[in-house]
């Protein structure tokens, strides 16, 4: 049964600029096969005509190297999950509904068939799909791999998305549970691939798909997937690691595809996303990609990587930078007349923020660094920053020198001379590092108290009193990477 | 954009034409005053040397509790220079978290021209540039100089 058909295929193989010619009678080698969907029968057309000699059933198909009938029937085949439970959406007559359509038919640039399989679990929808895709030498040689591997599978799959989408359960996070995808060889093609060893080098393109069929003078791709959708995060089946996931893999791999390598993005602009990467967000999945990535960060280059990060820099720009302050910090910052000693040298003054001069008796704020503004223009700083806008220091009562009268700062170090749970902050800097469950677990832990860490810690001490408990941590380590 | 922020930037215009750095020239227009057009001359002692920059100052309408953005729109092979079609320069007291409301545009031109003297290979956009600056300086230097030729005419 296969012989006759590697003959049939590889056949077609050495002609892939003529699909697949009406009978060649006169010559064996060449016989058409056929198909029976009814039966799965197989038989030569010059032998037994269309109509299948078995059962009879004018269904049938002539097996074609673009379009092998038998691809179908074979994954569904492989499948242990009943069909029972979406009979109607299941090859009513033996064939997929979806068989026949090809939602790019229109393109030039597509010519292979895409398979659609859906099947209700109990867990929820298992899909699966095949794309073909076959190139010819100009669109490689014209360096028009990318798009002409690219438009067709993105199609696809943003079809088979969107059916997956309309097929989930409406509000319910989908997510993918698992799956398997692999490119893959069709048939006698992996007779070929022997003979042409270094195809996947020659386009850069396509070499991303983990397998590929060729045929002389062009390259015929082939990628399978299939995936399971659980209708919520409490649905059953093995979920499989971020790490090894095959879908994530497939995904990775088409992603690839579809993505030019030179991944350059425009300064201060997002990074161009893949139309792939674009339909899964869109269907809320972010959790695809290995390591919660964006799929469109995927880079090729160390330059790439660079430009990504100074990206993350610039969207976080203000990351280290301190947050508001509080409203009653800033609330009960000193208001005062200027005088004649906050005046310059020269005799004049003018607040920095918005420039004007600030003549004698203009009630002005000051801030603990003794720096003073418009109330108005430092507010609106202060609501975004906690730091004065000349030197950067904080007005909240933490970032203040210490006071030494504070009852709550003094001798508090021994363990235990303070009930349990009673936070003290304030004495971090003395003995080491603490943490807000156990303040006081810190001289000879070395893995908390990294050297450098207490080094800098020591010199920030006195600036990181402890009379906000809330404030303790997070100012400290503001401190660390924030203040300068 | 706040009337204050509107003032302020008149108020930096007027110092700017006061003490203009060498070798610059600001176009300011009134109807549009956030967007200043500055020419540059390449420094003298720069591989920019002979080359005319076109640059461009926006003024976000937070400013100035938010930095100008400055961008190159002659093309300049710079490593703080984003090398496409914005031509960014986004560092030092440029940068979000660095900028301060007493920070000025003068400083901010002043920091331009510093830049074009003495790249800084560490805090660059560009890192392949920077690589060839820090690693192969007549390399980087030839392009520079190329592209000043080619663009800065």
């Amino acid at each position: 049964m296969d012989r006759p058909e590697q003959q049939s295929q590889s056949q077609s193989q050495s002609q892939p600029q003529q699909p697949q010619q009406q009978p060649q009678q006169n010559r064996p080698a060449q016989r058409d096969m056929m198909y029976c969907h009814e039966c799965h029968d197989e038989w030569y057309r010059d032998e037994h005509g269309l109509t299948c000699p078995e059962c009879g059933s004018e269904f049938t198909e002539i097996i074609e190297a673009e379009h092998d009938p038998r691809a179908d029937e074979v994954m569904f085949d492989g499948h242990e999950d009943d069909d029972e439970s979406m009979p109607d959406l299941e090859r009513p007559h033996g064939q997929h509904p979806l068989h026949q359509h090809n939602p790019w038919g229109g393109s030039p640039e597509s010519d292979g068939p895409i398979n659609f399989q859906f099947r209700q679990t109990p867990g929820g929808i298992a899909i699966t799909s095949t794309f073909y895709r076959s190139i010819s030498p100009e669109e490689i040689g014209s360096g028009h791999t990318h798009h002409a591997h690219n438009h067709p599978v993105m199609e696809g799959f943003a079809a088979m998305l969107n059916s997956i989408a309309g097929l989930g359960r409406p509000g319910a996070q989908q997510r993918q549970e698992g799956g398997q995808g692999q490119g893959q060889n069709q048939g006698p093609a992996q007779g070929e691939q022997g003979a042409q060893p270094t195809e996947g080098q020659a386009t850069p393109g396509t070499s991303a798909g983990s397998g590929s069929g060729t045929m002389p003078g062009g390259h015929r791709f082939t990628y399978t997937s299939s995936a399971r959708l659980s209708g919520g995060p409490e649905g059953p089946g093995v979920h499989i690691g971020p790490g090894d996931d095959p879908i994530e893999i497939l995904l990775g791999q088409l992603l690839r595809a579809g993505g030019p390598p030179q991944g350059h993005h425009q300064h201060g602009a997002p990074v161009p996303l893949n139309p792939l990467a674009a339909i899964f967000a869109n269907i809320g999945m972010p959790g695809f990609i290995p390591g919660g990535a964006a799929p469109g960060d995927f880079v090729y280059s160390q330059e790439a990587l660079d430009r990504i990060i100074s990206q993350m820099m610039e969207q976080n720009a203000t990351g280290n930078a301190p947050g508001p302050a509080k409203q009653e910090d800033i609330a009960k910052l000193t208001k005062k007349p200027v005088d004649i000693e906050m005046l310059g040298p020269e005799g004049h003054a003018e607040c920095s923020i918005c420039m004007e001069e600030v003549n004698i008796g203009e009630e002005v704020t000051q801030l603990p660094c003794r720096h003073w503004f418009h109330g108005q223009c430092v507010t609106m700083w202060l609501s975004e920053h906690d730091t004065c806008p000349h030197c950067r220091q904080g007005i909240s009562k933490h970032d203040a020198p210490q006071d030494p009268q504070d009852p709550s700062n003094q001798g508090n170090t021994g363990a235990g001379s303070s009930a349990p749970g009673h936070q003290m902050p304030g004495s971090f800097g003395i003995s080491g590092e603490g943490t807000t469950e156990n303040p006081f677990l810190v001289a000879d832990t070395p893995e908390q108290n990294g050297q450098g860490s207490s080094n800098i810690e020591q010199q920030n001490q006195p600036s990181s009193s402890g009379e906000h408990h809330q404030g303790g941590l997070g100012a400290r380590l503001r401190n660390l990477f924030g203040s300068d | 954009m706040s009337a204050g922020a509107k003032k302020r930037i008149m108020r930096e215009y007027g110092e700017c034409m006061a003490d203009m750095p060498p070798g610059m020239k600001i176009n300011f227009d009134e109807k549009n005053m956030t967007e200043w057009e500055i020419h540059m001359d390449g420094p003298e002692d720069s591989m920019y040397a002979g080359g005319h920059f076109l640059l461009k100052i926006m003024f976000p309408s937070e400013y100035p509790f938010k930095p100008p953005v400055v961008s190159f729109k002659t093309k300049i092979y710079h490593p703080n220079v984003s090398n496409d079609d914005k031509g960014s320069m986004c560092l030092g007291l440029l940068r979000p978290d660095e900028w301060k409301p007493p920070n000025k545009v003068v400083s901010v031109l002043r920091l331009i021209q510093t830049l074009l003297t003495e790249p800084n290979a560490d805090d660059a956009i560009e890192p392949s540039i920077a690589n060839e600056y820090k690693e192969n300086r007549k390399e980087f230097e030839k392009n520079a100089k190329d592209w000043v030729k080619r663009y800065a005419k």
